[in-house]
């Protein structure tokens, strides 16, 4: 007896295991063979002719991958750097290329800055440049973004009102030993940023949570090629530097003064460009990574919350445990939101929205027994800085996680759409943002500048 | 009819789009439309189709939207957007330019008639 639906079945599974097919792209698939099967069928063929006769129109499995790959690599490569083939789009594609060129020697122009009021050496104010670093990096994204959106007058007023605001105040306002404000400054400066660019990226509609997802993504790939490029650099720089040395050169001074601050500069517009150009070369990691650390990141907040239980040892009210919670949190935050930006938003819930929602759980399980032992301490040696800056965090991260674990918690049970849990999540995503803002910006005149 | 390979694949885009321009539309009615056109002429192989759109969305040529059908099955739409129909444009001038010149040199007598 034929039994077209396990066919269909063993069909799908071969498909799905001869490649890289998304999961859309079968569903694609297998919709058209059904309704090839259908039309058969209703011409009087018999089911498993019909099968047959789809199966056969459909074309073999693997000339498919080859031509689905042939999409890939197409939208990467050839988008890339192969030009185009037409002559208008060769010619943008080379003024984008300029344009790209020109803002990364723009970051490291800005990067020179702080040379021309008398601190040329990188090692000998390393704060200063620290504190600047988002600054000079931050500014060519921005400008790239603005190009390549056409956008307003009231963006870019937006965008140099900010940038000048940050600017001034962490040059502007004094600092004093043990410059705590100020190592808090340059922490919070690149999170505070991110909602301006996020702003910038996704134009007029930046309220629109489907528009902050993309944001989201944009922003992880881009810290993924950053990070890549970087690491190519140090290669070369490394070869470089040893070279040198072999003629008795010390070429350390120009490396780490010009070559390092122009490349450290420019190389977050550069990976821009290259995220906004391809779109879909790191999309296939990034699921892959949320798979692998989502369960490993559950584990060992099982573990240590097992531990704590079975040892009775509380968290000691170590200075340094409400940083390193804060840590944590917004790993596991971070995290889900990579999860959440690889996923199919239109997928029905399943057992990986469990394995998130248990994570969370356990997130926040973790920081609640943390939390008590800290608060008490914290009212008997009262505020500083640091501790308020990191209690701060751990709320806004909390707030957070409880949102996450809210919405996933109706998700799994059938209550919601996937699409109101990243709703949610991306209205909650400026709180973060603002209260970095605050720390980087009230925290110094508040605490008297130490 | 065999038609050559090279000639199927370099006509697949200004045949979708052209579709497309019609009305949105699926992958498995696209193929349908292709052979009915075609007067069953043109037989592609279904699955090649998908890698086209593929391309073709990734180009900025057409977008997609997954719809669910009467009887509850899911399918991905297809609609042809501005860049895209100033493509299919842009193609079929192409194609008219091709096909003109073959006309006339098919018919060596006429040669130089209507050249006006």
């Amino acid at each position: 007896m034929f039994d077209l639906e396990s066919q269909i079945r063993k069909w799908r599974g071969h498909i799905n295991s001869t490649g890289s097919l998304g999961a859309q792209d079968v569903e694609e698939l297998e919709s058209h063979l059904r309704d090839s099967i259908d039309e058969l069928t209703g011409r009087g063929v018999s089911a498993e002719e019909a099968f047959l006769i789809s199966i056969r129109r459909m074309g073999d499995a693997e000339a498919l991958h080859d031509e689905y790959a042939k999409v890939s690599t197409e939208s990467v490569w050839r988008q890339l750097l192969v030009p185009a083939d037409d002559e208008q789009a060769r010619r943008r594609h080379r003024i984008e290329i300029a344009v790209v060129l020109v803002l990364a020697l723009f970051g490291g122009l800005l990067g020179k800055i702080p040379a021309l009021f008398g601190h040329p050496v990188v090692e000998e104010s390393a704060l200063l440049y620290a504190r600047n670093a988002a600054l000079f990096a931050l500014p060519p994204v921005a400008v790239y973004l603005i190009w390549k959106r056409a956008l307003s007058v009231r963006f870019i007023a937006a965008t140099a009102l900010t940038f000048a605001a940050f600017a001034m105040a962490v040059n502007l306002y004094p600092s004093y030993s043990p410059y705590h404000t100020e190592a808090l400054s340059v922490i919070h400066i690149p999170i505070a940023l991110l909602l301006l660019m996020m702003a910038l990226y996704a134009g007029p509609g930046w309220r629109r949570p489907s528009l902050r997802l993309d944001f989201v993504r944009f922003a992880g790939e881009v810290f993924i090629y950053s990070v890549l490029l970087a690491l190519g650099g140090m290669v070369l720089i490394g070869v470089a530097g040893a070279m040198f040395t072999l003629v008795d050169i010390d070429i350390t001074p120009l490396i780490v003064n010009w070559i390092a601050v122009f490349g450290g500069c420019g190389v977050a517009v550069v990976a821009a460009y290259l995220v906004e150009k391809k779109k879909g070369a790191i999309e296939t990691i990034a699921p892959v990574l949320a798979r692998i650390f989502t369960p490993l990141f559950a584990l060992l907040l099982l573990g240590l919350i097992v531990t704590m239980a079975l040892t009775g040892k509380g968290p000691s009210a170590d200075r340094d445990l409400l940083i390193m919670f804060d840590i944590v949190l917004a790993l596991v935050l971070g995290l889900v939101l990579y999860t959440m930006s690889a996923r199919d938003i239109e997928k029905a819930p399943d057992w990986w929205d469990g394995v998130v929602l248990s994570l969370v759980v356990l997130a926040l399980i973790a920081d609640a027994v943390a939390l008590s032992g800290i608060v008490g301490r914290l009212a008997t040696y009262g505020l500083s800085p640091n501790k308020a800056a990191a209690l701060g965090e751990n709320m806004a991260l909390m707030g957070n996680l409880v949102l996450l674990a809210a919405g996933y918690f109706r998700l799994v049970s059938g209550r919601v759409r996937y699409e109101t849990v990243v709703d949610w999540q991306m209205g909650y995503l400026p709180v973060h943002a603002v209260w970095a803002a605050f720390v980087a910006l009230a925290f110094p005149p508040l605490f008297g500048f130490v | 009819m065999d038609i050559q390979k090279d000639l199927v694949a370099a006509s697949a885009t200004p045949i979708v789009l052209s579709i497309l321009r019609h009305g949105d539309s699926y992958g498995y009615a696209i193929i349908r439309e292709v052979r009915e056109v075609s007067g069953e002429r043109i037989e592609w192989t279904d699955g090649m189709l998908y890698p086209v759109l593929h391309r073709l969305e990734a180009a900025g040529f057409v977008r997609s939207t997954w719809k669910t059908a009467v009887n509850g099955r899911r399918r991905k739409y297809y609609r042809i957007t501005r860049q895209g129909e100033a493509e299919l444009a842009r193609l079929r001038r192409q194609w008219d330019v091709v096909h003109s010149a073959l006309q006339r040199l098919a018919e060596p007598g006429d040669m130089g008639a209507d050249d006006v």
